[in-house]
């Protein structure tokens, strides 16, 4: 006996074109009572589909390549999902943004009540893996200081060394990482180096 | 050194004279013209304004729009006729957005089948090459509402064809466009470099028509923003415009940074094409034809956030049935979003003259109309 059973059975497709898990949202969602489509795989397959198996909500990974040629469905046919809105002061539209954020983009039919997609949500943000999303953020920004902090103390022994203003130092950094088609960071880094020897 | 006169701007906003928020997240969807974004971050133009750069690459416009609502980032490279979209809520979601500046123009191009190509170099017209298919041709391009879209219904209109009644209409992502005209599924495509290059390298289509040759000299990518980040924020939006205009003008002062930027514009994480295929036409080369190159500053006569520009999106939105607002209000919608006199007190700041509103030059486009209108 499916949980939530919902009144009409949504018929929900699942873009599966990235390597996120979103293909195991199929069991669970079905288990839910839900009437699942064939899944599509690649954004050359979307426009037949939709067209032919008209999907009440497409489920897709925020970051597939495959969610302009959706938009354009919904803009062209209007039995197409539209991308929903992100920003309402509804409370359940709060757990579509935590959806975006996560990594899950949903498109419904127009007129279909926002609230009978929180439970497909549901299970899909139990399938992602929030955290995983947030080590990498701090890492990322682990990098962009560590990177600065290069460039500063290069900046700072150029300007030791050769007596040179703040200015004229990043300066002196950048027109060498332009003649030789490298980052500033990395000559940075090389500078650096053979400073140590 | 005097500090630059933007870090000294009197304040309007209670005293607050560095940027607001130091680290900003910029988005950027994998093209040549992203070179302003990779240039201001490889050159780390932003460091003089107290600002660091983070590049977060999207695979689609869909990515940027969603993210630049949610603020997962907070300003990006995005086609002009994207921010339009979201402000008129075409499709999708609506919210007030703001164009900071101009990123660059020209640089695209309708890419068709070879032999939809040789028809047509063959002198036959653009309508009776697509009648030899025996069926409506299915030509692609990027976002419902975006710069290619228009462009191409634009150059269909022009040769005859009606682009939504006459032609099957839809959106692949552009590094997918190669390979869907090998296999038949698509007659051609509207998109941006690096992706005619690519296609005609493997021989699977040709460009039949540079934009610049739809609309000589057009606007193309634009800094977005939500408007509320540039309200809530304006020393970060100026200091960021004020980076971003420096490394335009670094693109266009010297084609040996040009070809620099080829090779970061290669990268894996930026386009990972080969840089063969990216620099010819970065560095203005467009096969011999009349088409204008790319152009990211001209002395900052691309970067100013004509007003004007903004209604003709909107203008073509309600000619293809996308919008039926009333255009008496088309001057007010874009006043609000394009963001001129942020931009006039960052190029100040820089010494770029800012084109006079009054002055706008006057385009001839393709099918003989003049834009803006008398």
């Amino acid at each position: 006996m499916p949980l939530h059973s919902p009144p009409t059975r949504l018929r929900v497709l699942l873009v599966t074109d990235t390597a996120k898990p979103i293909g195991e949202l199929r069991d669970a969602l079905a288990r839910l009572g839900y009437d699942m489509l064939s899944e599509v795989a690649a954004p050359g397959a979307l426009p037949r589909t939709v067209e032919e198996q008209r999907p009440d909500v497409v489920i897709i990974d925020t970051d597939s390549p495959s969610r302009d040629t959706l938009e354009q469905l919904a803009v062209m046919n209007e039995h197409a999902p539209r991308p929903v809105l992100m920003f309402s002061s509804d409370p359940d539209q709060q757990r579509i943004r935590d959806a975006v954020r996560a990594g899950v983009s949903a498109y419904l039919v127009e007129g279909l009540d926002a609230g009978r997609l929180a439970p497909i949500l549901e299970v899909a943000l139990a399938r992602f893996s929030h955290e995983a999303q947030l080590r990498k953020r701090l890492a990322d920004a682990e990098t962009e200081l560590a990177n600065r902090k290069v460039i500063d103390d290069a900046k700072r022994l150029l300007m030791e060394r050769r007596g040179l203003p703040e200015q004229e130092a990043y300066a002196l950094l950048r027109r060498h990482a332009m003649d030789h088609g490298m980052k500033i960071v990395d000559v940075a880094r090389q500078f650096l180096r053979l400073a140590q020897r | 050194m005097t500090p630059l006169p933007i870090m000294n701007t009197p304040a309007s906003h209670p005293s607050v004279s560095t940027p607001e928020l130091r680290h900003l997240r910029l988005g950027f969807v994998s093209l040549t013209d992203a070179a302003p974004p990779v240039v201001a971050k490889t050159l780390e133009f932003g460091h003089r304004y107290g600002l660091t750069l983070e590049l977060c690459r999207q695979p689609s416009w869909a990515g940027i729009r969603d993210k630049l609502l949610c603020g997962e980032i907070d300003a990006a490279h995005a086609l002009y006729g994207l921010v339009y979209g979201v402000q008129l809520g075409i499709g999708g979601p609506h919210a007030d957005m703001a164009v900071l500046m101009v990123l660059n123009r020209n640089g695209q191009a309708i890419t068709l089948s070879p032999r939809l190509a040789d028809l047509i170099a063959a002198g036959h017209r653009v309508k009776d090459a697509f009648a030899t298919l025996g069926r409506p041709p299915v030509l692609a391009q990027t976002f419902p509402t975006g710069t290619h879209a228009m462009w191409l219904y634009y150059w269909l209109a022009a040769n005859g064809v009606h682009p939504l009644a006459d032609v099957k209409s839809v959106v692949l992502p552009p590094p997918d466009m190669a390979a869907a005209l090998a296999s038949g599924e698509l007659d051609g495509f509207c998109a941006g470099e690096p992706w005619h290059a690519v296609a005609e390298s493997l021989g699977v289509g040709r460009v039949v028509t540079y934009t610049s040759e739809v609309w000589p000299d057009h606007p193309e990518k634009v800094l977005a923003c939500r408007r509320d980040f540039a309200t809530r924020h304006p020393h970060t939006a100026r200091a960021l415009v004020a980076t971003m205009l420096e490394a335009c003008r670094w693109l266009d002062e010297d084609p040996r940074h040009r070809a620099s930027a080829a090779k970061w514009l290669a990268a894996d994480d930026v386009t990972g094409v080969a840089p063969e295929r990216i620099a010819p036409r970065l560095l203005g080369d467009t096969g011999g034809t009349r088409a204008r190159p790319i152009a990211f500053f001209d002395h900052g006569d691309v970067n100013y956030p004509r007003p004007s520009d903004g209604r003709w999106f909107i203008s073509q939105y309600r000619r293809w049935g996308l919008y039926d607002g009333d255009a008496r209000d088309d001057a007010a919608i874009a006043d609000a979003v394009n963001q001129t006199s942020l931009y006039r007190d960052a190029a100040a700041s820089l010494g770029i003259a800012v084109p006079d509103d009054d002055a706008t030059p006057v385009a001839r486009l393709c099918d003989g109309a003049v834009w803006p209108a008398a």
